[in-house]
């Protein structure tokens, strides 16, 4: 006792932490604060120490060039043992950070909690989240595998459509006007020390604030934020019936937190690190890229977008966003906190969760470019191709040859831009397919210019054998009247192109 | 709670020394033109066209021991290096804005021959030569078509083998070959015309040579620029 109590007092005398640390864990906090619902705040900040920690152990063999990074990460997947694991760890970590910090997000918005006083607690959080998917973008920048490779390159793209500093600021992000070694220097430097520096400096902030203004206090409807009264009635609150923050709320945090660690170690186990996909390597491009998890919806939306609105969706829309974002408890810093109360707040969040989700989802499932490789592995599935005569059998070897994969599935593998063609022959009559085929339109391009006569004609037989067994190919009505002799057309069924 | 973390932390050490855990990654990715595995090779590449395992796709059927006995390896190379201009088979070597290295092309070639081709494909017989020779006497050759052929491509199905839309998708060689080798996946008989439906001497040299340049005399491609136009587009 005596002397670790010694060597205690020495420190305290001089660092006189003690006062604070106990005012900051014992401070009393409304009883109704310890709720489930309130630990998404500290989880992300586990979850932050946790990159941090496995992201130092990364640096430690991560070589920041353009001509080792790719390398150096097998080395971590192949030769270090549980580099893997390190790196598997990490992927997921920042997955969840995401998540956990758009649920806290959520939570908080619903729960009313950025109202005065807290609303600085609210803006500088809004900052926490842009600098976190600051952090996963810059990260994914970092794996420099195609993928990265072609994010990046897009990314870029998108920033060079602002106006007048479009260049400039390529130029900055870059090093230069190519993605580069200068390239990845500037994103290590990002993702290792701008960004997570300012990330821990706000969530410090963040945090004090949380602790100074005390935890918001369960929503009732009916008990109203006002500007004048409400910080006694919160004080009063918290004396009357409060408990002391630790372990009285902290002890849900922890095993919150606790949770959320392990379901990290058991994705990184069970699913493993992602990539690093192929090499990036500008010159080979049968590659398919896709943007990690948190920006696929982004992605979607721009494939969606007719393509004149897509620099004004671009430029305007992240703006807007966080404009919005950072207006909340300014538009709304008094009045109800309780979501009864505010059907518009649910409205709104509701509408919001079920866009991204809706975006993500598609953005998972449907290709938003081409399948780049689809043609050269998939063959025709042999029944199409049972009955065929010579002619339909070239037609086939041109639908391949044409990459028509590229945005159509057939027999269930290819692209999704274009509708699936297994049954075009009950929709269409081959009029239609030659002239759709020549002319494209509908986010088809014209082969008009790129396919022979005879190479239509021969496609155009190949689609015309894509019917089920007992559905009739779709026929031309007045071709059809003439045939069978004058009578009356036959109802025009399907022609829906 | 805390024990809970402990756990969870230990876990993977624990577990890491019980072999593989489904989240190791294997091997590292190999770029794609180091790839000479030939199964590799041939999904990427040639089985769109020329089906899995080398037959059933549109295009010639490569698994058949008879066409591989009849190519020779140089031709087979140039064949694969610098496609079959004019016709879909694309060229494959770097040198001529391919894809594939000359090892690669080695590499499928001796995959091919490793997996595809038998010993005495022909059971003693002598097939003609694999290449289309210059000339050859159309009219003859119809004659040999009446007779050898027509029987079984003839009907509405398969009267377009004199089709010029289709003749004109096709090149010499590419009929020669399947006279000659046959597509056993699609049920065309060899130059021997030994089925069910047909009996008969095989044919001869000559009679292989007249039938391509009869088929070939039909690929005029006035006729084929006549076929039905599509309709003009509405608007720009
Ligand atoms: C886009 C479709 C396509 C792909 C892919 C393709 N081929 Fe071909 N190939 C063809 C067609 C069509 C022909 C017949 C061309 C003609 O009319 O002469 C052909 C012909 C050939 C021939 C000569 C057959 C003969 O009739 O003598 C060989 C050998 C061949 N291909 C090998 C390959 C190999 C090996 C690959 C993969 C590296 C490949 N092909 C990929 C379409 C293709
Ligand atoms: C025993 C019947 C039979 C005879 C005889 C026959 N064929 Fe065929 N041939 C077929 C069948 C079956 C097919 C596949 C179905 C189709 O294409 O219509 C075919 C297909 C073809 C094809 C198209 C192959 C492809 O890859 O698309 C050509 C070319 C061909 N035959 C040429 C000939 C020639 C030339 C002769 C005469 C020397 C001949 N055939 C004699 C049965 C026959």
């Amino acid at each position: 006792m005596s002397r670790m109590k010694r060597i205690y007092d020495w420190f305290e005398q001089r660092l006189q932490i003690e006062g604070p640390v106990r005012e900051a864990v014992l401070h009393k906090v409304p009883r109704n604060t310890a709720s489930w619902w309130y630990v998404f705040g500290s989880a992300a900040f586990t979850l932050l120490i946790l990159q941090v920690v496995t992201g130092i152990l990364l640096a430690l063999v991560y070589v920041p060039s353009a001509a080792q990074a790719w390398e150096s990460l097998n080395v971590l997947n192949h030769q270090i043992p549980l580099g893997w694991f390190l790196r598997a760890v990490h992927a997921w970590g920042s997955n969840f950070m995401v998540a956990v910090v758009f649920i806290h997000m959520a939570q908080v918005f619903l729960f009313g909690a950025y109202k005065f006083p807290r609303e600085l607690t609210w803006t500088v959080g809004v900052f926490l989240l842009l600098l976190t998917l600051g952090m996963a973008f810059s990260g994914q920048v970092l794996r420099f595998d195609q993928d990265a490779y072609w994010g990046l390159g897009i990314g870029v793209f998108i920033m060079a459509r602002v106006p007048l500093i479009g260049g400039q600021l390529v130029h900055l992000l870059l090093g230069g006007p190519i993605i580069a070694g200068a390239t990845l220097s500037r994103f290590f430097t990002l993702h290792v020390f701008i960004i997570p520096g300012t990330l821990l400096f706000l969530a410090a902030v963040h945090i004090w604030m949380v602790l100074k203004l005390g935890v918001n206090e369960w929503p009732m409807p009916g008990r109203v934020v006002h500007r004048e009264t409400y910080i006694a009635e919160y004080n009063k609150l918290a004396h009357d019936d409060g408990i002391p923050f630790v372990p009285g709320a902290f002890w849900k945090d922890l095993v919150f937190s606790g949770a959320v660690l392990a379901a990290v170690f058991v994705c990184a186990l069970v699913l493993g690190p992602s990539g690093p996909g192929g090499q990036p390597d500008p010159s080979i491009i049968q590659t398919v890229p896709k943007p990690d998890f948190p920006f696929l919806w982004i992605y979607s939306v721009l494939s969606f977008l007719p393509p004149s609105l897509e620099t004004p969706f671009i430029l305007i829309a992240p703006i807007a966003m966080i404009a919005g974002l950072l207006a909340v408890p300014f538009v709304a810093s008094e009045g109800e906190k309780s979501w009864h109360r505010r059907p518009v707040a649910v409205l709104a969040l509701t509408t919001v969760a079920v866009a991204w989700a809706v975006f993500t989802h598609l953005g998972m499932y449907t290709p938003w470019s081409p399948h780049m490789n689809a043609w050269s592995g998939d063959p025709i599935p042999v029944r199409y191709l049972r009955e065929a005569t010579p002619l339909v059998r070239q037609g086939a070897v041109i639908f391949e040859s044409k990459q028509c994969r590229n945005c159509h599935q057939i027999g269930g593998h290819g692209g999704e831009r274009g509708p699936a063609l297994d049954d075009i022959a009950t929709r269409m009559t081959p009029d239609q397919m030659r002239f759709k085929v020549v002319t494209g339109g509908g986010n088809m391009p014209a082969f008009g210019k790129n396919l022979s006569p005879p190479e239509i004609e021969a496609l155009v037989a190949f689609l015309e054998t894509l019917h089920p067994a007992n559905e009739p190919p779709a026929a031309d009505a007045a071709q059809r009247a003439i045939e069978t002799g004058g009578g009356a057309p036959p109802p025009v069924g399907g022609h829906s192109y | 709670m805390r024990l809970s973390t402990l756990v969870a932390l230990g876990l993977p050490f624990l577990l890491a020394g019980c072999g593989q855990m489904p989240g190791e990654p294997h091997s590292p990715p190999v770029p794609p033109e180091q790839v000479t595995d030939f199964a590799t090779l041939y999904a990427r590449n040639c089985q769109a066209c020329h089906g899995t395992g080398g037959q059933n796709g549109p295009a010639m059927d490569l698994a058949n021991p008879e066409f591989q006995a009849l190519v020779d390896d140089n031709t087979l190379r140039t064949i694969i290096s610098d496609g079959l201009p004019g016709t879909q088979m694309p060229a494959w070597a770097q040198s001529a804005g391919g894809m594939l290295t000359d090892q690669q092309i080695s590499a499928i070639i001796g995959g091919m021959r490793r997996n595809w081709a038998k010993p005495d494909a022909f059971g003693g017989a002598t097939p003609p030569a694999f290449e289309q020779p210059k000339g050859g006497d159309a009219n003859h050759g119809r004659q040999v078509y009446q007779a050898r052929c027509a029987g079984c491509h003839s009907g509405p199905k398969r009267q377009q083998l004199t089709s010029p839309v289709y003749l004109s998708l096709v090149s010499d060689q590419a009929l020669r070959s399947i006279i000659l080798a046959g597509r056993p996946d699609i049920g065309q008989p060899d130059w021997r015309m030994q089925t069910p439906q047909t009996s008969g001497p095989p044919l001869a040299p000559q009679d292989v040579t007249d039938v391509v340049a009869y088929l070939g005399s039909l690929r005029n491609p006035d006729v084929v620029s006549a076929a039905p136009t599509p309709m003009p587009s509405p608007r720009r």
